[in-house]
């Protein structure tokens, strides 16, 4: 318990960090500022300018903005991209509130209830409740990330390459499990992914793998170049199929009055309570735990509502649980990144990717050997969901106005913006045409109905896991077994087949479908 | 009457859908063709037109299955990679697309992602041919991707299985033009940036983009695209510090 006010001390200690400044324009003067507060500010501002542009999820968001970080120290790029994912979330919701597009995949369900409310004339307590409910999730989630964290460590070393890799195999059958639609086709983008990971030199000989003698491949392919192609590049263009003057249903009338009512808060607080606890523990497993929890609360709240008719017409527990639960959901899936190096979702796999940036490799090591770093970040965290509150609130109208801008304008500026972010990575302009080229294969993954998420998590995850199989049959003189007579292994293991023969069962897989048709009618 | 034209119906789209499969079969010797093209006139690197031609279709017409008849015949001499291209690769996307003349389609969604999954998958198998397998009890380079290809081929056969058991959507609608502009403007802005520099590249990019629909006004376009140059000239080098040309080399010397 000690240990836990001492580290949390340590977190809060670097981010409140003064340091001096004296412009020259002072003559001399010093005035004391928190570098890292300052990139708490702008990363929580500008990952929810990008947010609410609709078309733009988190992961995209993230990859745009990675750029950015690359000229700061490690604890301040870390903690500006911790703001602008929370912000890009925070914004994801204004959107879906305001305009009925939600920014992202885990405001879908925030919109069934939020606009509704909007077009009722209450999309100010609409945008309260998201802000106090996210604000109340990530509270919870900061003070369990810190509880978990040390004793997790502990746990992640004593785990093997045997056990890494079976984890890795849990997390990709979650991320299954957890994905939209077919199974076949989820597995099939999982693999696919890890295929992907392949191209580029091996790590152990050094050969060149799939590379056709390009040496641009021959480190591999980024990352954020394909993040950037399958949910940036690959999005723009399926927005333009639909015409760029899309069905735009934002809500004219002047927002007045953001302050809920007495009624609206006692109404909200079971559903808030409740989103928590349920985001919390989907955050945790890994494989696309935002999305699935805030389906999940919507359903639970339905489920144990009094009045379930309500629910569609402007119920605000319908906006409060969701956004709660996203938001847990968000922050807790940094524990399986920090605790055991394994990004359980695509944008923690942009953060390993800008961790490697800065020479960390993330993993129970992080923990011990860079403190300051990783309880920064957690603190930071708190912080940067107590400034959404803060500053989202007030500027709500800017938003407002952004998303009067029309698509035919706004498209061509965030191509720009892509290119300029993705070929300032390497300063590769073969980058810019492979993150196109993803471009393409995402918008053909579209319309063929497979599901880009899980691609990305099983190229985060190739390497990684590749290295533990590898690792694993040279230590156990190639012998397969071992993957089942280590016990740790052997039991993640069958949680993962467990899972995969409970999806496929047919009486579950009509539950799965229930959660996630929800946002369809 | 209705059967009839429904049947005829069926048949067209799986002609066009088996002329695809055709296609993708030999997508990647047409692929080095054109790539090739560009040698004549010395760019790039490789083998010229001429060869790329006649060593394809030799692999295609001949080799192959002289490659394949040594096998069975327990000669395993090491084939050329065209030879292996077309062993791997073209002759299972062949045989896929003779067996499509027969189905009946019931997701053409499906059935068409699960069998470019497969060509995908098999392409890869190819590009890792060359690679080091098993040695002894420790993985070679090889392995792994050969491993996990082996599965994208069973499971990209699997996703066909369900289009052609089960009904599904039919074929999503392609449109061209945002698409085709969007990738116009990322290419100029990928072979521009270093020569011309950020304020041009953007710019012209900028409108590249625009015109990937027709909603576009000119006017007000070009004003937005120098705001946004100007923004992006201002901030990637100077706020972020980030090294890149702005302005054409030609006017900085």
């Amino acid at each position: 318990m000690f240990d836990l006010f001492h580290n949390l001390g340590l977190g809060f200690g670097v981010v409140f960090q003064i340091s001096w400044w004296s412009p020259w324009w002072l003559y001399g003067l010093s005035l004391p500022i928190s570098i890292n507060i300052l990139m708490c500010l702008i990363g929580a501002l500008v990952g929810t300018l990008v947010g609410v542009l609709p078309g733009i999820g988190t992961v995209a968001t993230v990859a745009m903005l990675l750029p950015i970080t690359f000229g700061l120290p490690p604890v301040g790029a870390l903690i500006m991209l911790a703001g602008i994912y929370y912000g890009a979330q925070y914004g994801g919701s204004t959107t879906s509130i305001l305009v009925n597009i939600p920014g992202e995949a885990t405001s879908v369900v925030t919109a069934i209830d939020g606009h509704a409310m909007a077009k009722q004339g209450r999309a100010g307590p609409a945008l309260a409740i998201a802000a106090i409910g996210s604000f109340f999730a990530g509270c919870v989630a900061t003070v369990l990330i810190a509880v978990l964290g040390a004793p997790l460590t502990k746990l992640a070393l004593a785990f093997g390459p045997a056990e890494y890799f079976s984890l890795m195999v849990l997390g990709l059958i979650f991320a299954v499990v957890l994905a939209k639609g077919s199974v076949l086709k989820a597995i099939a983008m999982i693999v696919f992914g890890l295929l992907l990971s392949m191209v580029g030199s091996d790590i152990e000989t050094g050969a060149s793998r799939m590379a056709f003698n390009i040496p641009e491949l021959a480190d591999g392919l980024g990352f954020a170049t394909v993040a950037m192609g399958v949910f940036g590049f690959a999005e723009i263009i399926r927005n333009l199929d639909a015409g760029a003057e899309m069905n735009r249903d934002l809500v004219q009338q002047k927002i007045t009055g953001l302050m809920p009512t007495r009624k609206d808060l006692i109404d909200s607080t079971p559903a808030i309570l409740r989103g928590t606890v349920l985001g919390s523990i989907l955050g945790i497993l890994p494989g696309g735990g935002a999305v699935i929890a805030s389906f999940a609360a919507y359903t639970l709240e339905k489920k144990i509502a009094k009045n379930p008719s309500r629910f569609g017409r402007g119920a605000i527990e319908g906006v409060a649980a969701p956004e709660s639960a996203n938001n847990a959901a968000a922050q807790t899936s940094f524990i399986p990144l920090l605790t055991l190096g394994i990004p359980p979702n695509a944008v923690m796999a942009l953060m390993v990717g800008a961790m490697t940036i800065h020479g960390i490799v993330p993993g129970p090591q992080v923990m011990q050997k860079q403190p300051e770093l990783v309880w920064g970040m957690i603190a930071s965290m708190w912080i940067g969901n107590l400034m959404l509150i803060i500053i989202n609130l007030p500027l709500v109208g800017i938003w407002v106005r952004l998303l009067r801008v029309p698509y035919r304008l706004m498209f061509p500026s965030i191509v720009i913006f892509c290119a300029i972010g993705i070929y300032s990575v390497n300063n590769a302009p073969v980058d810019v045409i492979l993150a196109g080229v993803f471009g393409l294969v995402g918008y053909w993954l579209i319309k063929h109905d497979f599901e880009p998420a899980p691609l990305l998590l099983g190229m985060v995850l190739g390497p990684l896991m590749e290295e533990n199989l590898r690792r694993a049959l040279l230590i156990s003189r190639g012998d397969w077994t071992v993957f089942l007579t280590r016990p740790l292994s052997a039991v993640l293991l069958a949680i993962a087949a467990f899972l995969l023969v409970l999806t496929v069962l047919p009486f579950l897989r009509a539950k799965r479908d229930e959660v996630f048709t929800e946002s369809e009618n | 009457m209705a059967d009839t034209m429904g049947h005829s119906a069926t048949t067209t789209r799986n002609k066009s859908v088996v002329i695809a499969f055709c296609l993708l079969a030999v997508a990647p010797q047409i692929f080095e063709l054109i790539w090739s093209i560009g040698t004549i006139f010395g760019w790039g690197a490789g083998r010229g037109p001429a060869t790329v031609l006649i060593s394809h279709a030799t692999a295609l017409l001949a080799g192959a299955p002289g490659a394949l008849l040594r096998a069975v015949g327990g000669d395993t001499k090491q084939a050329s990679s065209d030879v292996l291209l077309a062993l791997i690769y073209s002759y299972p996307l062949f045989a896929v697309a003779i067996l499509t003349v027969f189905m009946t389609i019931r997701s053409a969604q499906d059935y068409v992602g699960g069998i470019v999954l497969m060509a995908l998958a098999l392409f890869a198998l190819w590009a890792s041919s060359d690679l080091q397998g098993m040695r002894g009890f420790s993985f070679g380079a090889g392995t792994a991707p050969r491993m996990f290809g082996g599965l994208l081929v069973a499971l990209g056969a699997g996703i066909a299985l369900t289009g052609l058991l089960t009904d599904g959507p039919a074929m999503a609608h392609y449109s061209w033009r945002g698409p085709l502009f969007v990738m116009v403007s990322i290419v100029f802005f990928a072979l521009a940036i270093r020569p011309l520099g950020v304020v041009v590249t953007a710019f012209v990019s900028f409108l590249i983009a625009a015109i990937g629909t027709h909603e576009t006004r000119w006017i007000e376009a070009v004003i937005v695209g120098a705001c946004l140059t100007l923004g992006c000239a201002l901030l990637f080098p100077y706020v972020l510090g980030l090294p890149m040309p702005m302005f054409p080399r030609f006017l900085v010397q």
